[in-house]
């Protein structure tokens, strides 16, 4: 320790504390022995930091994101006024099973936008799908289009938030930063890097399902987080 | 790089001037004990605010996430080093207590140092009383019910209890509440209160050895010297606490259930005294000619829960002042240090009593579950009542308007006229067989050796492949102890 360091202190009633302990800087040995239990001291602390942000890190990482696709079923009424539908896309409104962490598998409301279009013109339309017409899913691939309907995630590709359908525009505008997309779900003006998403729809044992999932938003590839919720 | 920080801040010389100290003496393994408790509470500081990462107080989530926190390897690690820290740390705060009691370092001008260290010391029951409740395991319900109770039986006790409850019965409200305690007002109230226990301790010095004249110890150095033997002495706490949290990780029972009544609750080790006292003294009681009818009744409960130890810690509080001699040399304080001794003497005994007594009554008892068992079975997902319940709701309404009119309300059908379906081995067997009989009906059968007079309609047609699904399923699953699989609209042809 430096003699400035001998001379400060703790205030003690006002007057400042002189330490003694520090006045003589001690023999070589004992200034090397000093050093030494400096340099320990902190190699203590940096060990038990270590050993604390190892396990405090580690579980900071959450554990495996998506699990199986789950299909979640449509009313019959709800498949009826798509088939109704021509020109306005048709808000389809489920229950969606999920399982958020330790809490018990929970049923929410979910919905998603539903277009009646033709196939062939679908594909040629929306540029941004792959020319085959056909989607990649972890659980095997499905068609863009099935029975002449094309479901889209109501969930915006920009940031996440939830364009909405106007009639007059005819075209889906997002509330928060203005992405529009077409009937098909093309991006035709603001800031989304990519079109609507299409989901995953089959019929099975005369019940139309979907498979919801959740998309990387504000990139333009269509890269799946989670399939459940 | 320092010397830009010092320029602008100065904080290079006020941890100059934090580090600069006289250790009367010479530095010493003996003045460990109270940084080897800061160092205790630091690390309870810091894996007890990771834990709240991961961590929910409500009465449907507290077991569930420390469920959670058990399952992952990781908090896992964080939750055993914090329950032994805890231990750790009250292990210590006695040593460091014991140490300026044995040494006289209450004495005149630190005094309100000794008071600042008990009210730390009280601070760090209640943190550990009221971390005990969080895991809201079988032992977190019944320990802490326990407690609020004691804290109930005094005059005004009442209230005191409602408040720490947040309610007339314990739940959700008072993991709210606990957990409120344990987070936030108590290491609050701790941290402050080791900040003026440390600026009183930088006012008047450390008190240093027992010596006849003070003034003629050669002082030593804080930094280094004495701070490398309180970092070494901290290290060797730390590789203790990971060594318990490793090989002796806490046990979580299963979730709290109020109307177990076989379940025999234990404190924590160092409540244990407390609980010793509370048999003991009604034992007493009733050993003694002329008093052995007062034993059981809720005066002498008080006299063992309440007043006993109150007295004790106003005793405690108060001993700079009931021990007054100037001198701290240890011949003429005999008193004192047998006095301290026999109470050590009873505080480990009456630990030992209670802990024979919870023994005794634990081997008598249903044994617990192995942990990887109680971890297993989590009830929510043990019973998935919310991903069955649409289909099975549905069953039940078709099973409703056709069935029951027949079959009965619970499938325990009529004598007579329709054979129960509830406990029925033919209900529950193959699929096949029975979608076969809903379709396309029965009758004339013997069924279990009895015989029944109406017909069983043939259903299909009338019913939807989706309900007789549904209602198939329901009565396989859903009436009596039925637990057979589920039918799908796919299986009905």
């Amino acid at each position: 320790m430096s003699k400035h360091a001998a001379e400060t202190g703790a205030p003690n009633g006002g007057v400042r504390k002189i330490y003694s302990a520090y006045d003589d800087p001690g023999t070589p040995e004992e200034i090397s022995r000093r050093s030494f239990m400096a340099n320990a001291t902190l190699a203590i602390g940096g060990l038990v930091g270590l050993g604390l942000a190892i396990p405090i890190v580690g579980s900071l990482i959450p554990e495996g994101a998506s699990s199986k696709g789950t299909w979640a079923p449509l009313t019959a009424d709800e498949l009826a006024s798509l088939q109704a539908a021509t020109s306005k896309p048709v808000k389809l409104e489920f229950q969606l099973k999920s399982k958020d962490s330790y809490l018990p598998e929970q049923s929410s409301g979910e919905y998603v936008w539903g277009i009646k279009t033709d196939k062939q013109k679908f594909i040629s339309d929306r540029t941004d799908l792959p020319k085959s017409g056909t989607l990649p899913y972890s659980d095997g691939t499905y068609d863009v289009v099935t029975m002449n309907f094309v479901i889209f995630s109501p969930i915006c590709p920009h940031l996440g938030c939830r364009p909405v359908w106007n009639d007059s525009a005819t075209r889906f505008q997002c509330p928060c930063h203005g992405s529009q997309f077409d009937f098909n779900g093309e991006h035709v003006a603001g800031p989304a890097p990519r079109g609507l998403d299409p989901l995953p729809f089959k019929e099975q044992s005369g019940v139309a399902n979907i498979m919801w999932i959740r998309y990387e938003s504000g990139v333009p590839d269509r890269v799946i987080i989670s399939y459940t919720s | 790089m320092l010397n830009w920080l010092e320029s602008r801040t100065g904080f290079v010389t006020l941890a100059k001037e934090f580090l600069t100290e006289d250790v009367p003496g010479g530095a010493s393994y003996w003045y460990v004990f109270g940084s080897a408790t800061l160092f205790a509470m630091i690390l309870q500081i810091v894996t007890g605010i990771f834990l709240t990462f991961f961590y929910a107080p409500s009465a449907s989530t507290a077991w569930e996430s420390t469920r959670a926190i058990y399952l992952n390897p990781w908090t896992h690690a964080l939750l055993s080093i914090h329950y032994w820290g805890a231990s750790a740390m009250i292990a210590l705060v006695f040593l460091h207590l014991m140490q300026v009691l044995i040494w006289g370092a209450y004495k005149a001008p630190r005094e309100l140092q000794w008071i600042v260290g008990v009210l730390l010391l009280l601070v760090t029951l209640v943190l550990g009383l009221t971390g005990y409740l969080l895991p809201w395991d079988m032992d977190a319900y019944f320990a802490s019910q326990v407690s609020l109770n004691i804290a109930g039986l005094p005059p005004g006790g009442a209230i005191l209890q409602l408040i720490a409850q947040g309610g007339p019965v314990m739940g959700t409200n008072t993991i709210n509440r606990f957990f409120g305690l344990h987070v936030w007002l108590m290491p609050a109230a701790l941290v402050l209160l080791v900040g003026a226990h440390l600026a009183i301790f930088r006012h008047n010095g450390s008190a240093g050895p027992v010596v006849d004249d003070p003034r003629k110890l050669k002082p030593g150095r804080f930094w280094p010297d004495q701070m490398f033997m309180d970092g070494a002495a901290s290290f060797f706490v730390f590789v203790i606490i990971l060594a318990l949290a490793t090989f002796a990780p806490p046990y979580l029972d299963q979730k709290a259930d109020p109307t177990n009544a076989a379940f025999q609750p234990y404190p924590a080790w160092y409540f244990l005294f407390l609980f010793g006292l509370l048999n003991f003294v009604p034992w007493l009681f009733s050993q003694i000619p002329g008093l052995a009818s007062q034993a059981n009744t809720p005066w002498v409960e008080m006299l063992a829960a309440i007043v006993v130890p109150t007295i004790g810690l106003l005793i405690v509080l108060l001993l700079p002042w009931l021990d007054r001699s100037t001198t701290r040399s240890f011949a003429s304080r005999s008193k004192i240090l047998w006095t301290t001794f026999f109470v050590v003497v009873a505080i480990v005994a009456l630990s030992i009593y209670a802990q024979t007594g919870i023994q005794a009554k634990e081997a008598a008892g249903p044994p617990s579950l192995p942990q990887d068992q109680v971890l297993a079975a989590a009830p929510a997902e043990a019973a998935p009542a919310s991903a069955a319940a649409p289909a099975a709701g549905n069953g039940a309404s078709v099973f409703a308007q056709n069935c029951q009119t027949c079959h009965g309300q619970n499938g325990q059908g009529q004598p007579g006229v329709a054979p129960p379906l509830a406990g029925n081995p033919f209900v529950t067997g193959d699929p096949k067989a029975v979608i076969n009989v809903v379709e396309n009906g029965l009758h004339g059968e013997t069924i279990m050796g009895q015989s029944y007079g109406a017909p069983m309609p043939a259903w299909k047609g009338t019913l939807s492949k989706s309900d007789l699904a549904a209602v198939i399923t329901y009565i396989r699953g859903g009436l009596g102890s039925n637990k057979a699989s589920a039918i799908t609209a796919s299986q009905i042809k």
